[in-house]
């Protein structure tokens, strides 16, 4: 009786684990706002600047500063 | 003495060290950093570098080049920018290829630049080995095949600029000819700002670099081998900067976006990139 027991109450436990799981996973379902999401998902929140001799593109985790750049990139 | 820079925020004091190295202009910066600590960097980078070039015959990497077909015991860091490789034609689909050393020459690359223009030549079409096929690493060795050879390029300069950076301590940044990786919050506190196209963006935890062909021409020729023809690059883009996760992903980014050209670097570098500047053929 005991073993019986015990072997319902684990499976109890179980089916109750999976279900409130999935139920969590249903209401957190694709987060737009979850900040680990691929740059690609964003695209329409790059800004592109056209400039001559090309278009630069800023993600929306690469804002501009007015600082004076103690350095850049180049072709060497 | 620290550079003079102007910013409208306070800002620490910036110690600065410019120098030329691998070829090309070369700067350290760091916030509480002596100026023999950085001196310390360069003499570091300037030992790599004799290590790793492939225009001296006694360098660790032309040792490598000129004995294929065995094991080799490789050092640490070479060791480490072979599985960089490795790593770098599969995230890039083969467009970055290491394995590029034996095009170079073909097309008349076998001496820096500034020891004189290469020889004009006409080279022919010849696609590269897949990096996998000719190249192998395990600890402490790799093995390379016969008739290929290694040109580690920006990779190197891009890994070297990550590792500077990071032994330079929690905020400094690393230049190494336009292979650019910074950390910490830089001298206001924003990240360290960096030029790139004309713009201005902080960089904080981040790298930076540049893939051209408007550089290092002779010719018809450049030294930008694209590995689906052994030739070098056609594709319509002359010239692209990129800001991605650190140093060498940018270098990374930058190349195979300007390799796939006009038409799909657009969505490539909104996929690996956290900004990007294409430049067209003029």
């Amino acid at each position: 009786m005991r073993i019986v027991i015990l072997k319902a109450g684990a499976t109890l436990l179980t089916v109750a684990a999976t279900a409130l799981s999935a139920l969590y996973v249903s209401a957190h379902l694709k987060n737009p706002a979850a900040p680990l999401q691929p740059t690609v998902l964003n695209v329409s929140r790059d800004a592109s600047v056209s400039a001559p001799g090309g278009t630069l593109t800023l993600g929306p985790s690469v804002q501009p500063t007015t600082a004076h750049p103690v350095t850049s990139t180049y072709a060497s | 003495m620290p550079p003079e820079y102007s910013g409208r925020l306070r800002r620490a004091p910036v110690q600065a060290h410019h120098f030329e190295a691998l070829g090309t202009n070369c700067s350290l910066f760091a916030i509480g950093l002596s100026r023999s600590r950085l001196l310390e960097a360069e003499f570091w980078l300037r030992r790599l570098g004799a290590r790793l070039t492939r225009f001296s015959p006694d360098s660790e990497l032309s040792r490598f080049n000129a004995s294929p077909g065995g094991w080799r015991d490789v050092s640490p860091e070479l060791e480490s920018l072979l599985r960089e490789s490795l790593r770098a034609f599969e995230t890039s689909a083969g467009l970055v290829n290491v394995a590029v050393l034996r095009s170079m020459e073909a097309v008349g690359y076998t001496r820096p630049l500034s020891e004189g223009r290469p020889v004009a030549t006409e080279p022919r079409a010849c696609p590269l080995q897949a990096l996998p096929e000719v190249l192998a690493v395990r600890p402490g060795a790799a093995r390379l095949e016969p008739g290929a050879g290694i040109d580690l390029g920006g990779i190197a300069k891009g890994w070297m600029a990550d590792r500077l950076r990071v032994s330079l301590g929690p905020n400094a940044l690393a230049n190494l000819g336009g292979d650019l990786s910074a950390g910490g919050a830089g001298p206001a506190g924003a990240g360290w700002p960096v030029g790139i196209a004309g713009a201005t963006v902080p960089l904080r935890e981040q790298g930076a670099a540049t893939s051209s062909v408007r550089r290092r021409r002779w010719g018809e020729n450049h030294h930008l081998i694209d590995p689906r023809t052994g030739l070098p690059a056609r594709t319509g883009l002359e010239e692209v900067s990129v800001v991605a996760a650190n140093g060498v992903e940018a270098e990374i980014v930058a190349k195979a976006a300007l390799l796939v050209g006009p038409e799909l670097a657009p969505a490539y570098c909104a996929a690996h990139a956290l900004a990007w500047w294409l430049s067209p053929r003029q």
